[in-house]
């Protein structure tokens, strides 16, 4: 009788505690400590390219949860990279932009620059510590004007099912991956390999010829200064890259044709990807980034789904490189409202806790020391320090991948021969 | 039903309330909703409206300055210039583009250059596709929100085509006018109007679901794609929602980025063909649920109290009916114990009775022996009368229907009464008995005389009783001063060497039938009722009783009342100054009786044995002086009173008068004290008006006192009524009457006996013994008609209840409806003789 009642009393206490405990209580980020009043009212821009940035939205939503009266918004900028020193002269100036190693130097982004705020400033309290230093750009006056948010890299998306399926295993080197093309040919898959070749922009033949060519100038630091002088005596050190790309185009583990049907760089790359047929997909990590929305938008993955990593090409004998450089940084335009609020909102964004979360919505590679990966970059795990490359840190410079790229787009394409294309290094446009 | 079946019982009714306040307040709460998203939907459709509206005049101006262009035949620059002449919204702006080029003029210059007021929106991506631009008048023409190419600002643009002179070929070029508004102003003044929805969000989509103006709280470029980030469904469902949204006006629920659930709220923009107005808003905004948890939590709790409440009384009831079950019990054990010891108790002495009745009836020729009987079945049939009249009190007692009757009367006559009750077993049992009191000042009380003698008695007996013949049991009673105003503390002190009382016994010796188990208690006759009453009765008139005892030691029970003092007290008594002698072993007695005496006036000496009175007395006379009076006690170790007064006599004559105290009745000595000269007898104890009337009788009178015990004469003669229905009690009463030469007369009830006092001539009668329970006329009845006789001698004639009704009450009833006595049955012959005195001595 005692018993009973005192479980009724119980339920009863509880209840009303739960009554008590009502509201949610709201969880602040760990360690994170607010500087600024929190019942601070303002508006918070961040400006950029990207469509969307959800991972970013997540992020001011944390915010929110300690200052739920800063009202943060991410717009898409049109025509960016001509329109951002106007946009951040103008009246709707934002607080924070996309900004691009390739600024850096650039006469052109020479007033987007001058709005750059220096966040190495100590009295920012901003925790660069967190980023892997070869993603870290420093300026001549050492000063850091950008703070990378992603990490880039370039690799192929792997059908491992398909894998699987057909008995083979994942190819780790140069051989392995043209044995595994003919054993898919041989098995009647038309396309072991494929990748966007409409455009240059982000076209399968850089994201092979990149990571070779920067491997070359690495060994080479002469040969480096020229490339980045656009010295044409540099374009031997692309040879070997451009004769891979030729290679695996001649050779029939990639089909141009087919290549050129995939519309654009990112959503029908991946979609392509998703049809389940391709059992290499050439592309870089900002196009996984975009993988697992479009699982449910694919209608055939949706009905035959299927596991896939993204790996690096194994273009050497040892394997394949991981290009660790930032995709996207941000840039604090110094001359915005409420400066204070937006630098506080920045030291919240550059942490651990906040930069793998934002990767990990993002589906792309944290530029945090630790480096957690999503289970689709598991292999860039595996790669070896000696294949892990950073272009900061080697300072390879804007202008040289515009080289790059448009080289091995155009020999890839069978528009120009290798030979002319290492003649022709320093004058592409 | 057991307890736990009556709180699962009560749990699911709670549980059925509860569930029912829940469904119904879900139901209300699911109803209060629904009104508030179809006011939501409403509120949406009318801001559509508005929208709809404030697009429509937008766009008319975009119209009418197309029109004016068209109609001028303009170059671009003078479009341009029309339309900054034209412009009042200060951050408005228009821009002018070709189609072909997408380049032109715009009506305000870059930032940078205030000069340059070139545009070009080639890689803008927005008039790339100009098929959403229809023709003037037609439609709103609105683009998608876009960064404006001169300032950067996020810009919406109202558009028309134009044409336009080119004064270089002369040609017409078709152009694009865009009346460009910037996206903040737009905010500021696109809100929801609604104080209740002020959360509300709006976003205007086109039919691909893109962005056309973006609220802050819808994410992504497209509402499709921000549906399908943050809302799990499938794309088979998901096309046809959108098809819906993009078709129809209604609202459903969705996730927002915060993952909270919110009500979208959608309808076609009707000028726009294929845009969608949408109003997006935390449903925890219209959600009323907070209330009903307020009510559920207050139901909830309510009921747990109420559980909690009548579990608790019905705890506490049951208690009580487990223990009035209990007590029900113990009653009935007791009633069946009751019933047990009665019949035990009553068939005892009945089985004497009988028994020596047939006996004697057997040996009526043996006088001797039907003496011996009929002694036997006296004191049988005396034991029956006081087991019956026990059973009567304690019933009384526990039904709580005694009550007192205090009436005045004289504790000198009590006391005496009770020594002399308690006369004969002491004589028989050979008990050393003193009675001693102590400034007793006072004689008359007002109180219930019968029950204190009840209570005195009881414990008096009690402890002659369980005294071993040659034991000693000693009284003492002495007055203190009471807190209670008007009243008199009576202590009253009983101690004898019994047998004593165990512990054990002594925790429920007040209770009912309680009787010592011990082989020699078993053999003393008793009720076990008898302290029972005195508790009780001590408790009605609010005395104490204190018992110590030591088994095989002796008992001492003390008994503390406060009696109220009558109005009636005795006058003044003083004495001649004299000198009086008095002896005694008993120092207390001694003390107590030289204080006594003094306050009489007098002056006392004292001597504590026979031999030392009769040096004093002699010492004495020897100055010529001789005591006035000498007062010896009776029982003393070395030489007894009788001795005294002999050797005294012998000394110095019979001068002095010498009276002897005794605690006994003296009628076994009395010829040999006179015989050795003592002049009278005074009992113990020695109160004061005691000793103040004997002296004074003593010095003036001779004795009368035992004379008067045995002389009847004055009763012979009388004629008494008596008013009796039952044969044999009339028998009884008439017969042991004439035993007194008293005549008497029945009347058979009531009426009768009124009928003959109303016919009877003044003395006929001299006194009436009315029963009360009578046929025809009760005795009540009759003795308040009788009172209300005209005839003064008749309506004043004494009358004296003589009745079974011997309760208290009934006394008081008598005494109320006009008698002037009251007797009980079985009469006790001395008690009627002493009460026809009583009347005798009044009417005189």
């Amino acid at each position: 009788m005692k018993k009973l009642l005192c479980i009724i009393l119980f339920i009863c206490m509880l209840v009303s505690l739960s009554a008590c405990n009502d509201k949610k209580q709201e969880e602040t980020p760990e360690g994170f400590v607010p500087a600024l009043d929190t019942e601070t009212d303002c508006k918070i821009t961040v400006a950029g390219n990207y469509d969307n940035f959800e991972a970013l939205e997540a992020e001011f939503d944390r915010f929110n949860e300690i200052y739920p009266n800063v009202k943060l918004s991410y717009v898409k900028l049109d025509d960016y990279n001509n329109m951002l020193a106007t946009v951040l002269e103008g009246n709707d100036k934002p607080n924070i932009f996309f900004s691009y190693t390739w600024m850096i130097g650039n006469d052109q982004y020479a007033p987007v620059y001058a709005h750059m705020e220096d966040l190495s400033n100590p009295d920012l309290g901003f925790d660069l510590n967190c980023i892997r230093p070869g993603l870290i750009n420093h300026d001549a006056q050492d000063r850091v004007m950008l703070v990378p948010v992603f990490s880039r890299t370039y690799g192929m998306l792997v059908n491992n099912d398909l894998f699987e399926k057909e008995g083979l295993s994942i190819p780790t080197t140069w051989d392995e991956l043209k044995a595994v093309c003919d054993e898919f040919k041989n098995k009647g898959y038309a396309n072991p390999m494929m990748g966007y070749s409409l455009k240059s922009s982000s076209c399968f033949m850089n994201t092979i010829a990149y990571p070779l060519f920067t491997a070359a100038l690495a060994e080479n630091p002469e040969a480096l200064k020229l490339a980045n002088k656009l010295d044409p005596a540099a374009g031997e050190y692309l040879r070997p890259a451009l004769e891979k790309v030729l290679d695996l185009v001649n050779s029939g583990c990639i089909n141009i044709d087919e290549c050129d049907k995939i519309e654009d760089n990112y959503t029908q790359v991946i979609l392509r990807f998703f049809e389940g047929d391709v059992p290499m997909m050439i592309c870089t990590a900002d196009t996984v980034s975009g993988t697992k929305k479009r699982e449910s938008q694919s209608e055939a993955f949706s009905k035959t789904p299927f596991n896939y990593t993204f790996s690096p090409i194994p273009v050497t004998d040892k394997g394949g490189y991981f290009i660790d450089s930032p995709s996207i940084q941000f840039s604090v335009n110094k001359g915005c409202d409420d400066l204070d609020m937006t630098n506080e909102f920045m030291r919240f964004l550059i942490s651990e806790e906040a930069l793998n979360e934002m990767a990990s919505i993002k589906r792309l590679v944290t530029p945090t020391a630790n480096m957690p990966l999503d289970s689709v970059y598991a292999p860039f795990g595996q790669v070896p320090s000696e294949l892990t490359i950073s272009p900061e840190v080697l300072g390879i410079t804007d202008p040289l991948t515009v080289q790059v790229r448009i080289a091995a787009f155009q020999v890839g394409k069978g528009q120009i021969s290798i030979d002319d294309a290492v003649k022709m290094y320093g004058s592409f446009e | 039903m057991k307890k736990t079946w009556i709180i699962i019982v009560n749990i699911l009714i709670m549980i059925a309330l509860l569930s029912f306040v829940v469904f119904y307040s879900d139901y209300t709460n699911k109803e209060t909703i629904q009104r508030q998203i179809e006011h939501f939907e409403n509120t949406a459709i009318t801001m559509e409206h508005v929208t709809e509206n404030y697009l429509e005049g937008e766009q008319r101006i975009c119209d009418v300055w197309a029109r004016y262009i068209n109609s001028k035949d303009m170059t671009i620059e003078e479009a341009v210039s029309f339309i900054r002449i034209s412009h009042v919204l200060p951050n408005a702006s228009a821009h002018i583009v070709f189609t072909d080029t997408l380049a032109g003029l715009s009506t305000r210059s870059r930032y940078a250059d205030s000069d340059d007021y070139s545009v070009t929106y080639e890689r803008t991506n927005l008039l790339n596709d100009l098929s959403w631009i229809h023709d003037i008048g037609e439609a709103i023409n609105i683009s998608r929100a876009y960064t404006n190419p001169v300032n950067g600002e996020q810009s919406i643009a109202f558009c028309n085509y134009i044409t336009l002179h080119d004064p270089e070929s002369g040609e017409l070029e078709k152009a694009i006018l865009l009346r460009v508004l910037p996206l903040s102003e737009l905010e500021e003044k696109w809100v929801f109007p609604q104080e209740e929805f002020e959360n509300a969000e709006l976003s205007i989509i086109d039919i691909d679901g893109d962005y056309i103006i973006k609220g802050h709280s819808f994410k992504n470029s497209s509402f499709f794609e921000f549906y399908r980030s943050y809302n799990k469904t499938d794309p088979v469902y998901t096309q046809e929602l959108f098809k819906t949204i993009t078709s129809s006006t209604g609202s459903i629920s969705m996730s927002n980025s915060r993952s909270e659930e919110c009500i979208l709220a959608y309808t076609p923009v009707t000028s726009a063909g294929g845009w969608t107005f949408l109003s997006l808003m935390p449903m925890k905004d219209l959600n009323a649920s907070n209330e009903n948890w307020l009510l559920i939590g207050f139901v909830s709790v309510g009921l747990l109290i109420l559980l909690v409440f009548d579990l608790s009384v019905m705890q506490n009831f049951n208690k009580k009916l487990q223990a009035a079950a209990k007590e029900a019990a113990a009653a009935n054990k007791a009633k069946t114990d009751f019933l047990s010891t009665m019949s035990h108790d009553i068939r005892t002495p009945m089985n004497a009775i009988i028994g020596l009745t047939t006996i004697a009836e057997k040996n009526l020729g043996d006088t001797q022996s039907v003496g011996e009987n009929l002694r036997k079945i006296s004191m049988a049939s005396n034991h029956l009368l006081t087991l019956i009249n026990d059973i009567l009190d304690i019933s009384k007692v526990e039904s709580g229907k005694l009550n007192l009757s205090p009436l005045t009367f004289s504790i000198v006559e009590t006391v005496e009464n009770l020594v002399n009750l308690s006369q004969p077993m002491i004589k028989e049992k050979n008990i050393d008995f003193n009675f001693r009191i102590s400034r007793m000042e006072k004689e008359y009380f007002y109180a219930d005389q019968l029950r204190l003698n009840q209570i005195y008695i009881n414990i008096l007996s009690n402890a002659i009783k369980y005294t071993e013949p040659g034991g000693q049991v000693s009284v003492d009673m002495a007055e203190e001063e009471s807190p209670k105003p008007g009243c008199v503390r009576l202590i009253y002190k009983v101690a004898d060497t019994g047998i004593g009382m165990s512990p054990e016994f002594m925790e429920t010796m007040y209770q009912p039938f309680s009787r010592q188990t011990d082989s020699r208690v078993n053999s003393i006759q008793g009720t076990g009722l008898g302290l029972a009453i005195t508790k009780q009765m001590v408790d009605l008139m609010e005395g104490t009783i204190d018992c110590q005892s030591k088994q095989g030691e002796g008992t001492t029970f003390t008994v503390t009342l406060d009696l109220p003092l009558a109005d009636r007290q005795t006058d003044e008594m003083t004495l001649e100054p004299m000198d009086i002698l008095i002896v005694d072993d008993d120092e207390v007695l001694l003390e107590t009786a030289v204080d006594t005496l003094e306050s009489l006036g007098v002056t006392a000496y004292s001597a504590r044995s026979g031999l030392q009175a009769i040096d004093m007395i002699i010492e004495k006379h020897q100055t010529g002086q001789d005591y006035n009076v000498v007062i010896l006690d009776w029982k003393m170790p070395d030489l007894d009173g009788v001795e005294t007064v002999r050797r005294i006599r012998a000394q110095i004559g019979d001068k002095v008068p010498i009276l002897l105290i005794s605690a006994y009745e003296w009628s076994d000595i009395e010829d040999e004290a006179k015989e050795a000269g003592a002049n009278g007898f005074i009992s113990k104890p020695l109160f004061r008006s005691k000793l103040y009337y004997t002296i004074n009788s003593l010095l003036g009178t001779e004795v009368k006192t035992v004379e008067m015990e045995n002389d009847y004469s004055d009763l012979e003669g009388m004629n008494i009524l008596i008013a009796e229905d039952n044969d044999i009690n009339w028998e009884i009463i008439s017969a042991m009457l004439g035993m007194f030469g008293i005549k008497t007369e029945r009347a058979e009830n009531g009426r009768i006996c009124l009928d003959k006092i109303t016919n009877a001539k003044k003395g006929d009668y001299e006194l009436i013994f009315m029963d009360i329970q009578m046929p025809e006329m009760n005795g009540l009845e009759a003795t308040r008609r009788i009172r209300k006789l005209d005839d003064p001698w008749a309506a004043n004639i004494p009358i004296i209840a003589m009745t079974a009704d011997a309760f208290s009450e009934n006394v008081t009833e008598c005494l109320n409806a006009g008698m002037n006595g009251h007797i009980a049955k079985p009469i006790d012959i001395k008690l009627v003789i002493k009460e026809i005195r009583r009347i005798k001595e009044e009417r005189s």
